[in-house]
């Protein structure tokens, strides 16, 4: 694992030594060559995980986030480009760096065995987040946003923090590796209700469960690009890939104590997404998008069955690459007419049609078109929940028509009809933001061809 | 002041500490103390003004009283085990009195009050001074007493400490009483500690010396007293908006900097003694302290604050010479993955 983890490192001194004109080209270059490295993790030969030491390891549901997360810090860096462009020099370069600094925390964070070690890397991602939001975002309610951000996520996270500890002293070992073969049934205890609370806030907290989801739609919303697309793919996807993790050693009370969860991440899923039919802000619509979809991985992850397990880990890989997407989108209208309002920059398939096809296809995978991975995910989620409760078919069915709306109300807000008649005169697209689109879509449909590489380790 | 007063006066003060670490007689432990105030006494009044008299004076008046109380617990101490010697005190009257005495030397909640009103009295380096090394003389002293402190008292003492410390921080935009604010709960979160595992006490004072020197300094570099003053620094030095911002992270205990180093140990050493509730608390009510620290940040570092034009154009004297900056900024932020090399504290 090392060998993505230096390489990463290294980025930092990279930009501080580039030259002036070459500090894109380098960065986004070398990136790309990680994410290239990382590619080989996919290969996962048996049942077992990849132990690559006692700190590292990779596993079938580790992987491709971890593939997620290196291929997307190209993606970031090249959507960066144009916001920074006006920047002196040392800004630009701080920049890049707390994009690899949270790259690092972020791929250490996936890899990590030791419970305590992935804790403290999880609560270390809050910190370069958090200054490129606060730092390098453009209106003032960014201080606000920083500050729900960071003292939701932290709040949350300390109890989980005395919880490993304590289940370190009452198991001897946190070590992932080792849980797997120890586990035992944890005894019915009213303090183990409150380990299970207590192990369960942080994760809930970050992916957002319904009720807690108050700092996500201010950080999507005040975050630079490279801070939304991160946050949306990759940082969610924490809260799933630890739920995931973690639930393993707090059974049997998740039969019992999962309920109040699943009833509050149902209802959730129908709130946020109606809420999306009724916004004005582009990126607050994504943001409550990227709600709706991770109460459905809340779902997937309580309800604990293999296909569910499966269907959670595949929506994670694609709601990742399609939030990123459509903030990338978001934000090349945002560069254009430097108004998230949505009506104010309509019609666009008539002045950007090239751009209008990447707008069709992100919409489309957003509301899980067949065959797009999103679909297998959500179908895999929808049955699981039906075998679980018949009656979730109901909510589940609304969700996947309101999805369908709001995607469609998007679509057509913004690039059908006749265009508003004070951005007719705005640049076309650039080759970079085509080429970001097509990186994001590329991997998105070749997945749809061989899924079985996101569908985690329950396959 | 003359720099040979001066140098006498500092050795004076340093030399109190030492007799008070270095002792096994009571009497010589509360000479050292003594030692201490007298001669801290000009170095806290440099500045001859009638806040800093009027600090000087509270100050006296505090600790002449809790070393008072100590003399009241050593002879306790005498008329029940016959002996001068320091060891655990066993008669428990002897131990609440000394607990509350040390208490009071330290700013420990209800001792807390002088704190912020005398640390703000005064100017930077003699606030840097008082809260770092008028702590390590009392803290030695719970150290070697710590077997037989009352488990309630100090608990109690501590906790509150962490509340104080975070509540009243959150009102305050003068520097010198947030980090007094800030005293108050580092205070607590050793005080938490000591009857459990005191070499953690000794880690927690040692990371959170490191980081109020770092803090200190760059606030002399700045010469910045006031919230207001110190977000003009990203005009004038850029590069100390960024430690601050590090240092300030470190103080309020985020990972991966080397602040959240004795939180965790102490919230694993107070887990391993069966004890839930109580870290989970204290660990919530850190964050209080975060949020003014935070508040601070995005004054300083993380935006630039509205100022008007002629503040951009303040006089800019020869730059101040800060001693030992680089060590003390990656001794308090980046000491995190040394946590192993703990065993050599044992």
């Amino acid at each position: 694992m090392l060998k993505i983890i230096i390489p990463t490192i290294m980025l930092m001194p990279l930009t501080w030594l580039s030259k002036k004109n070459m500090i894109w080209i380098n960065t986004t270059t070398y990136s790309l060559l990680i994410s290239l490295i990382s590619l080989s993790l996919l290969n996962q030969p048996n049942n077992n995980s990849l132990n690559f030491s006692l700190m590292f390891f990779s596993d079938p549901l580790s992987a491709p986030l971890l593939v997620l997360t290196t291929w997307l810090l190209p993606l970031m860096l090249m959507a960066s480009q144009h916001h920074l462009s006006k920047e002196p020099l040392i800004r630009k370069k701080l920049y890049i760096t707390m994009l690899a600094m949270l790259q690092t925390f972020l791929i250490m964070t996936f890899t990590a065995t030791e419970l305590i070690s992935f804790y403290i890397l999880f609560e270390a991602t809050l910190v370069p987040t958090l200054i490129i939001i606060t730092r390098w975002g453009k209106q003032t309610e960014r201080l606000n946003a920083g500050l729900y951000f960071l003292f939701y996520t932290l709040v949350g996270s300390l109890p989980l923090l005395v919880a490993l500890i304590s289940i370190q002293n009452l198991t001897g070992s946190l070590n992932f590796l080792l849980i797997q073969y120890w586990n035992q049934a944890l005894p019915d205890s009213w303090s183990n209700i409150f380990l299970w609370l207590a192990c369960m806030m942080a994760f809930m907290v970050k992916m957002p469960l319904y009720g807690l989801h108050l700092w996500l739609p201010k950080a999507h919303v005040e975050a630079p690009i490279a801070g939304s697309m991160v946050l949306a793919a990759i940082l969610l996807k924490l809260g799933g890939y630890g739920m995931l993790r973690i639930t393993m050693m707090l059974n049997p009370q998740t039969n019992f104590m999962a309920y109040p969860f699943l009833m509050l991440s149902l209802w959730g899923m129908i709130m946020t997404s109606s809420i999306c039919l009724r916004q004005t802000d582009l990126k607050s619509l994504i943001a409550y998008s990227s709600v709706s979809h991770m109460a459905l991985v809340i779902v997937a992850v309580l309800i604990q069955t293999p296909w569910s397990y499966m269907g959670a880990t595949a929506l994670m890989i694609a709601h990742g690459l399609t939030s990123s997407m459509l903030f990338c989108l978001a934000n090349s209208n945002y560069e254009r007419t430097h108004s998230r309002t949505m009506i104010l920059a309509r019609g666009l398939q008539t002045l950007l049609p090239l751009m209008a096809a990447w707008w069709l296809l992100a919409s489309l995978t957003n509301l899980a078109l067949p065959p797009s991975i999103n679909l297998i995910g959500e179908l895999f989620v929808v049955m699981s929940s039906f075998s679980w409760s018949n009656i979730t078919i109901i909510l589940m069915g609304a969700n996947i028509t309101i999805t369908a709306l709001y995607s469609l109300y998007m679509l057509i807000t913004t690039q059908r009809g006749k265009y508003t008649h004070h951005i007719n005169s705005i640049k076309p697209s650039f080759t970079r933001e085509n080429a970001l689109m097509a990186l994001h879509m590329t991997p998105l449909l070749l997945l749809s061809l061989n899924p079985k590489i996101i569908l985690g380790f329950t396959y | 002041m003359n720099p040979l007063i001066l140098t006498i006066i500092l050795m004076t003060v340093f030399l109190g500490t030492m007799i008070v670490m270095a002792s096994s007689h009571w009497l010589m432990i509360w000479i050292g103390f003594e030692m201490n105030l007298l001669a801290i006494i000009p170095i806290l009044m440099k500045k001859y003004n009638p806040r800093a008299m009027e600090a000087s004076t509270k100050y006296f008046l505090t600790q002449a009283t809790a070393s008072m109380l100590l003399m009241m617990a050593i002879i306790i101490n005498l008329m029940h085990s016959g002996q001068w010697t320091i060891t655990k005190v066993f008669n428990p009257t002897a131990s609440i009195i000394m607990t509350l005495a040390l208490a009071m030397k330290l700013g420990l909640t209800p001792f807390h009050f002088w704190v912020p009103e005398v640390t703000q009295g005064i100017s930077l380096t003699s606030g840097l001074i008082l809260l770092t090394w008028q702590k390590l003389a009392p803290m030695s002293i719970l150290y070697q007493i710590s077997p037989s402190i009352n488990l309630n008292i100090l608990l109690t003492m501590a906790v509150l400490s962490i509340l104080v410390g975070g509540w009243g921080g959150l009102n305050q935009t003068q520097l010198r009483k947030i980090m007094a604010y800030s005293s108050i709960a580092h205070m607590g979160w050793m005080a938490a500690i000591l009857v459990y595992n005191p070499t953690l006490t000794m880690l927690n004072m040692l990371i959170y010396i490191m980081m109020t020197l770092t803090m200190f300094m760059l606030f002399i570099h700045s010469s910045s007293t006031t919230t207001l003053s110190l977000s003009h620094t990203w005009n004038k030095a850029p590069l100390i908006t960024t430690l601050i911002l590090i240092t300030l992270l470190s103080m309020g205990g985020l990972p991966p900097l080397s602040g959240f180093m004795p939180k965790w140990m102490i919230i694993q050493e107070l887990t391993k003694n069966s004890s839930i509730i109580l870290p989970t608390l204290m660990a919530i009510m850190a964050l209080l302290n975060l949020y003014f620290y935070m508040r601070l940040t995005y004054s300083t570092s993380l935006t630039m604050f509205p100022s008007t034009n002629n503040m951009k154009m303040k006089w800019q004297f020869e730059t101040k010479q800060i001693t030992l900056l680089p060590p003390l900024i990656i001794a308090s932020s980046l000491l995190l993955p040394l946590t192993p090399m703990l065993s050599i504290l044992d």
